[in-house]
C-alpha cells in the first residue's frame, strides 16, 4: 500500500516528522518497505508560476512557440515551447535554468533553432504528476507570476510503502493509516472525508442481492449528465503517487475513494445496462469479457454482478468491458458493495486475476465503510463531472453486529509482562476505535474479523507498548536440556566422518523417481521423496571432481522416506558418503562410524546394481562398496547406513574389562587358506577355539605369492593371551595355540605357515 | 563380390566374436584398408553400386559398434567379478585408505549445533520432528485460516490432500504438547519446504529453528529476554533487540524481533539495509487456540514461540550471499568452514 504523506496528513493533523511517523508505524502497525520522495529532487525555488506575456510561432521552426514569460524576476524570460494549448495571458508552470526535473534532467540556458530558451514550460509528465504530454499545464488564472510552483501544485511528496499483514484490511486505506498515526503520535484524526451532494431526482436503481453469503451489501447510485474527461491534477498526482493509473474523472474517483477509505467501487455506463444489477453466482457456461480484454468462462462458484441479461463483471475483481465507463458515457451507475473474502480469493485464484479490488476484498473489507465510500464518491463525481445525482439504493443482507469483548486489565499486564494501568489500556484502545462500554470494549467494524477474543484486545494494547516491555527470563521449576540419544549419536557420526576427511554436504530431499510422488512436482528432477542419500551425492561428487578438486570426499546426514501404506511415510535418519579411492575408503569410513558408536559389525558380501560386484558388502545397518564404474567415472568408495538402526544397535553403556596387572603373551600366527575363506570366518573360528584366555585378536597382514600357490593367500593374525590369575607362560598358551591350529585346519584346510 | 553376401558374412562374424580382441580382427577383416569392401569401394565407378556398398559399410559399422559395446560391458562385468576383495578385512589391509586432511561440517550444521548448545544451556530440549506431516498438524492445529496462502499447492508441497511437507517446524510443537503437559521448553530444528522457484535467494528447502516455552506465568517480557540472550550468543554481547508488531496464525500477540546490526552497530550499512536493524524471523505469545486444540484450558498456561532460519543465521554470521552456496556442495566453499 503506497501512502502519499500529503494525503495522510490531510486526514491526521500531527506535528511528527516523516521519520517519526515511519518509526512509529513500523513498530506498532505494519512493516514499511521504504519511503520514496517523488517530484523534483533538487532546489524547488527554480519552479515558478509563470505568466505568458507574449507567444508566437518560432521564426525558424513550425512546431515551436517562442514565448516571453514573467516568472517574477525583473525581466521577462524567453522560453521556447513545443506545446500549443496556450497563448499569451496563460498562467503556466515554469522550470528555470538550473532546475532538476524528476527524471534527473538539469535544465540549461540554451539556443533552440537560433532562439534563446531560458527554462521550460512544463507538462504534467515532466513533473511526474501524470502521463499526459499532449499539452502543458495551464494553471489557475488567479495565481501571481513568480509564486513558488509548490504552492500551486503537489510538486513534491513522500510516499510510504506500507506492507500490512493479512489481518489488517483497514490499513489498505489512507484513512486507516491516518487513524493509526493519530493514535500513535497523538495527532488529531479528521472526520472521514465525503458529504453527500444535493439529490436531483429519485429514480429507481434496481440493485439486488441474490447471494447474501457472497454479497453483504449493495449500494447503487445513479448519476446523469456526467461530463467525462480528465481528472484535475491534484487527483491525478495522488493516484500516480499511490501507484494507480489515471483514466477518466469518474473512474479515477472510484479508485481514489478506494485508496482513501479502503472499500473498492465500480462505475458502469448506465445506458449500456439492461435493467438493474444483481449480485449472484454465475450460471454454468456464462461468460464475461473483463476490462483487461480477456473473455472469462465463469463457474457457478464465481460471484458476478449481472444485469437482467448477462454478467457485467466478476464481482469485486474486475468489471466487464461491455459496460465500462468511456469517453461517450453520460449516465453512470456507481456500485459500492461488500463482498465476502474467501469467495473473492478463490475466484481470483481460479482466474489468475489479482487487482487492487480483489486484494482488498480477499482480506475482508468492513461492510459499514461502503456507505461513506458511496458518499465520498458521489460528492467527487458531482464536483468533477458536473453530473446530477438522481437515484440511490442501499440493499443489505445480514450486516454483522459489532462485538463487545471483555478485557481484564490484569490479564493484559500479566501476558505482556509489563504493568499497564487500566486507564492507560483504555486510552490506547479508544483512538483506534475500541469504545469502552460497561461490559467491555466494542470492536470497531473495521477490525471485526481480526479482534474476536480477549487475547486479540491484549495484542492491541501490547503493540503500543512494545519498546517498553522489559527483558526477563522465565522463572523455571524444571529443566530438560539434553540432546536425545539419537541426536548425540548423529553428532558422533558427523564428527567421525569429519575426522576421516569428509566434508558435509546438504542435498535436496527430492529425486526424479520414487513411490512417494509429488502430484505437482517441483521439476522432473524433483518429483518424489528419496529413499536413500547416496544417489543425491553423485552429482555434487561429479561436479567437484570435474572442477579438478582432489581427494573429493562428501557425506550427508539426512532423512529418507519410505511409504509403508500408513497415512504418513516412515522417516529414517541415514548417513551416506562417497570418497575417491575405492573399497578401502568406504570400509575405513564405515569402520570409523561403527567404532565411534562402540559397535563391531559383521560384514557380508553383497550385490547391488550400483556397486562393484566384487567389492561390496553389507552390515546389519546398511551397505558399503566401490561404486559401479558405469555410475561415476573413476574409482569411488561409497556407503550408506541407517542411523536409527545404528542407534538401536549401539550399546547405551560402555562395558569394559578391568585391566589385568599381568602382562599379555603375544603370538603371531599366519595361515594359508583358499581365497574364498574370509578373514571374518577365520577370526570367528580362532575366537571360538581360543577360549577365555584370548584377550586380543586382529588380522594384520595379507599375502599372496608363488610360495603360497594359486588361489590361496596367507592371513597373519596377532593374538594376545592373558589371565586375571597370573602371568601366562608360553607353555600355558601352547595348548590353546594347538587347538586354534587344529580347528582352522579342520574347518578351512588352513595350513599354519612356519 | 556380392555385397549382400558380404554383409551377412560380416554380421555372422561379429555375432561369433566372443571377445573384444576377436571383434577387432573381424573389424579389420571386413572394414580394414585391404578388406574386400574397401577395395570394392575404391574401384566403384557407378552411383548405384557405390550407394549399395556404402549402405553395407554403414550397416556393418553400426553392428560392429553395438557388438563392441556389448562385449565391453560383458568384459567389464567379468573383470569386476574377478576383482574380488575380502570385504571382511580391515580397511588398513585393503588399501590402506588415504590419509586425508580433516574434513568439515556444513555451515548450516555449525549454526545448528550452536543454536542447539545455546538452548541446551537454557534448559530446552531439542526436537527433530517429522518432515512429512498431516495438514491437521501443519495447518489446522496451528490456526491457519482457510484463506491462508500457505494452504495452497502453489505455496506448499503436498503429497495428497491431507499430507504436506511441513512448511515450518511448528507441528513438532503440537506433537510435544499432545505428548505431555507443561512445563515445555523446546526447540524444533530441521528441514522445511515451500514451493519456491530456485534462484539466487530461494530454494524449496530451508532449515528453521523454532522455540516454544509453555509454563505458568510466561510473558512477552520473557520472550524478549530469551531472544536477547540468544541473539547476543549468536551475534555478540553488544546486540540490542526490538520488537515490531506482526501477524502469525499461531501466536497472539505476534511480533517480529529485530537485532541491532552487528556490522555497523546501528549506524546503517548494506547488511541492515541502512536501518540499523536486522530482521530475524517471527515470534509471539502462543495463541490460546493451540491449548484448546490439545485439550487444555485456554488459561491454564501461557507461552511464547519464535522461529528463525538456519541459513539466514549462517548468512549473517559468515557473510554468505544468497542461498546457492548452501546447496552447491562445492568443496572450495565447504572446506573453509573449519
Amino acid at each position: 500500500m503506497r501512502v502519499p504523506l500529503s494525503w495522510l496528513r490531510e486526514y491526521v493533523h500531527v506535528d511528527a516528522t516523516t521519520d517519526e511517523i515511519v518509526d512509529a508505524l513500523s513498530i506498532s502497525t505494519a512493516e514499511i518497505d521504504g519511503v520514496e520522495r517523488v517530484g523534483p529532487p533538487g532546489e524547488l525555488g527554480l519552479f515558478r508560476v509563470g505568466h505568458v506575456l507574449e507567444a508566437a510561432k518560432h521564426p525558424d521552426a513550425d512546431r515551436l512557440q517562442l514565448t516571453s514569460v514573467d516568472v517574477g524576476e525583473d525581466r521577462p524570460y524567453s522560453i521556447v515551447c513545443g506545446a500549443w494549448n496556450f497563448g499569451a495571458g496563460a498562467k503556466v508552470a515554469v522550470a528555470l535554468p538550473g532546475a532538476t526535473l524528476p527524471n534527473g534532467l538539469v535544465l540549461e540556458r540554451r539556443k533552440l533553432r537560433g532562439e534563446l530558451s531560458e527554462g521550460m514550460i512544463l507538462a504534467e509528465d515532466e513533473l511526474d504528476l501524470g502521463t499526459d504530454h499532449t499539452g502543458i499545464i495551464v494553471l489557475d488564472d488567479g495565481l501571481e507570476p513568480g509564486t513558488p510552483l509548490a504552492d500551486a501544485l503537489p510538486l513534491v511528496d513522500e510516499v510510504l510503502d506500507l506492507d500490512p499483514t493479512g489481518n489488517r484490511p483497514d490499513l489498505f486505506a489512507v484513512y486507516g493509516v491516518a487513524r493509526e498515526v493519530a493514535a500513535l503520535l497523538g495527532g488529531e484524526l479528521q472526520p472521514m472525508p465525503g458529504k453527500d451532494p444535493a439529490r436531483d431526482g429519485d429514480e429507481p436503481v434496481g440493485v439486488g442481492i441474490e447471494d447474501p453469503e457472497g454479497c453483504l451489501r449493495f449500494i447503487g447510485r445513479i448519476f446523469r449528465d456526467a461530463e467525462l474527461g480528465g481528472s484535475p491534477l491534484w487527483l491525478k498526482a495522488r493516484l500516480r503517487h499511490a501507484g494507480v493509473r489515471a483514466i477518466s474523472n469518474v473512474v479515477d474517483v472510484t479508485n481514489y475513494v478506494m485508496l482513501a477509505l479502503g472499500s473498492p467501487l465500480h462505475a458502469y455506463d448506465l445506458d449500456l445496462l439492461h435493467g438493474g444489477l444483481v449480485a449472484r453466482r454465475a450460471r454454468k457456461g456464462e461468460k464475461v469479457r473483463t476490462l483487461d480484454g480477456e473473455e472469462r468462462t465463469l463457474s457457478p462458484e464465481d460471484l458476478v454482478i449481472a444485469d437482467s441479461e448477462r454478467p457485467v463483471g466478476l464481482a469485486g475483481i474486475m468489471g466487464g468491458e461491455e459496460t465500462e465507463v468511456s469517453e461517450t458515457t453520460r449516465n453512470v451507475l456507481l456500485e459500492a458493495a461488500n463482498f465476502e473474502p474467501i469467495g473473492i480469493l478463490r475466484s481470483s485464484e481460479r482466474h489468475a486475476l489479482r487487482t487492487e479490488g480483489s486484494n482488498r476484498w480477499e482480506k475482508g473489507v468492513d461492510p459499514y465503510v461502503a456507505g461513506p465510500a458511496a458518499t465520498y464518491a458521489s460528492q467527487l463525481i458531482v464536483e468533477l463531472s458536473g453530473a446530477r445525482w438522481t437515484g440511490a439504493e442501499d440493499v443489505q443482507a445480514a450486516m454483522p453486529k459489532p462485538a463487545t469483548i471483555r478485557l481484564r486489565p490484569e490479564r493484559a499486564s500479566g501476558l505482556i509482562g509489563l504493568e499497564v494501568p487500566e486507564s492507560e489500556q483504555a486510552a490506547i484502545l479508544a483512538p483506534i476505535g475500541f469504545d469502552r462500554l460497561k461490559r467491555g470494549y466494542r470492536v470497531p467494524t473495521w477490525r471485526a474479523r481480526d479482534v474476536t477474543r480477549e487475547v486479540d484486545l491484549i495484542e492491541e494494547v501490547a503493540r503500543f507498548k512494545l519498546p517498553e516491555v522489559p527483558f526477563t527470563l522465565p522463572r523455571r521449576e524444571a529443566m530438560f536440556g539434553r540432546l536425545t540419544r539419537s541426536q548425540r549419536l548423529r553428532r558422533l557420526v558427523e564428527d567421525a566422518l569429519v575426522g576421516a576427511g569428509y566434508a558435509e554436504a546438504y542435498t535436496p530431499s527430492f529425486v526424479a523417481e520414487g513411490d512417494l510422488r509429488l502430484p505437482e512436482p517441483l521439476s522432473s528432477e524433483a518429483a518424489a521423496l528419496r529413499t536413500d542419500l547416496y544417489a543425491s551425492l553423485l552429482d555434487p561428487v561429479r561436479r567437484n571432481a570435474d572442477a579438478g578438486i582432489e581427494d573429493v570426499a562428501l557425506f550427508e546426514v539426512a532423512r529418507v522416506y519410505r511409504g509403508v501404506g500408513a497415512a504418513l511415510p516412515e522417516e529414517h535418519w541415514h548417513v551416506s558418503g562417497i570418497a575417491d579411492g575405492g573399497f578401502a575408503e568406504a570400509k575405513w569410513a564405515v569402520e570409523q562410524i561403527y567404532s565411534a558408536l562402540g559397535l563391531d559389525p559383521v560384514y557380508e558380501r553383497t550385490n547391488a546394481p550400483f556397486l562393484h560386484p566384487g567389492k561390496s558388502a553389507r552390515t546389519a545397518e546398511g551397505w558399503l562398496g566401490e561404486l559401479h564404474p558405469a555410475l561415476l567415472d573413476g574409482i569411488w568408495g561409497a556407503f550408506e547406513l541407517d542411523l536409527d538402526a545404528l542407534a538401536d544397535s549401539a550399546p547405551e553403556v560402555v562395558a569394559f574389562d578391568p585391566v589385568s596387572p599381568y602382562p599379555e603373551v603375544r603370538q603371531d600366527l599366519a595361515f594359508v587358506v583358499d581365497e574364498e575363506v574370509s578373514a571374518a570366518e577365520l577370526l570367528a573360528a580362532i575366537r571360538e577355539a581360543a577360549g577365555e584366555l584370548l584377550r586380543e585378536l586382529e588380522v594384520f597382514d595379507e599375502y599372496r605369492g608363488e610360495q603360497i600357490g594359486e588361489g590361496k593367500r596367507s592371513l597373519a593374525f596377532r593374538l594376545g593371551f592373558g589371565s586375571p590369575e597370573g602371568t601366562l607362560t608360553d607353555e600355558d598358551v601352547a595348548p590353546v595355540r594347538a587347538s586354534i591350529v587344529d580347528a582352522l585346519a579342520a574347518r578351512f584346510d588352513a595350513v599354519l605357515r612356519a | 563380390m556380392d555385397p549382400e553376401n558380404l554383409e551377412k558374412e560380416a554380421l555372422d562374424a561379429a555375432a561369433e566374436a566372443g571377445s573384444l580382441g576377436a571383434l577387432s580382427d573381424v573389424r579389420i577383416r571386413f572394414l580394414g584398408r585391404s578388406s574386400a569392401l574397401k577395395l570394392a569401394l575404391r574401384e566403384v565407378r557407378d552411383r548405384e553400386t557405390g550407394m549399395k556398398l556404402n549402405a553395407v559399410k554403414e550397416t556393418v559399422e553400426s553392428v560392429l559398434d553395438a557388438r563392441e559395446a556389448e562385449l565391453a560391458r560383458a568384459e567389464l562385468e567379468e573383470r569386476l567379478v574377478t576383482e574380488r576383495v575380502d570385504v571382511t578385512l580391515p580397511a588398513q589391509l585393503l588399501g590402506p585408505p588415504k590419509l586425508r586432511p580433516r574434513g568439515t561440517l556444513h555451515p548450516s550444521t555449525l549454526v545448528r549445533r550452536d543454536v542447539e548448545d545455546i538452548f541446551l544451556g537454557l534448559g530446552y530440549e531439542i526436537v527433530d520432528g517429522r518432515e512429512v506431516e498431516t495438514t491437521r498438524y501443519n495447518f489446522d492445529a496451528l490456526g491457519f485460516p482457510e484463506w491462508h496462502p500457505a494452504r495452497s499447492p502453489r505455496a506448499s508441497l503436498f503429497l495428497d490432500d491431507h499430507t504436506v511437507l511441513r512448511t515450518e517446524t511448528s507441528p513438532a510443537q503440537i506433537h510435544k504438547m499432545e505428548e505431555r503437559r507443561p512445563p515445555i521448553y523446546m526447540v524444533s530444528i530441521g528441514r522445511v519446504y515451500r514451493r519456491d522457484t530456485i534462484d539466487a535467494t530461494h530454494f524449496p528447502i530451508f532449515h528453521q529453528f523454532e522455540g516454544l516455552a509453555i509454563d505458568q506465568g510466561i510473558t512477552m517480557a520473557d520472550l524478549k529476554g530469551t531472544l536477547l540472550y540468544v541473539m547476543r550468543q549468536l551475534y555478540g554481547p553488544e546486540r540490542e533487540l526490538r520488537f515490531r508488531t506482526h501477524y502469525f496464525p499461531f501466536t497472539e500477540p505476534s511480533m517480529e524481533p529485530d537485532v541491532s546490526c552487528f556490522n555497523c552497530g546501528g549506524a546503517g550499512c548494506p547488511i541492515c539495509k541502512h536501518s540499523g536493524w536486522i530482521e530475524m524471523g517471527g515470534s509471539g505469545m502462543v495463541d490460546p487456540y493451540l491449548y484448546e486444540f490439545v485439550g487444555w484450558g485456554p488459561e491454564e498456561y501461557t507461552g511464547f514461540a519464535f522461529g528463525m532460519g538456519i541459513e539466514r543465521t549462517a548468512q549473517l554470521r559468515y557473510g554468505i550471499t544468497g542461498i546457492r552456496p548452501f546447496w552447491d556442495n562445492d568443496l572450495r566453499f565447504l572446506r573453509q568452514f573449519r
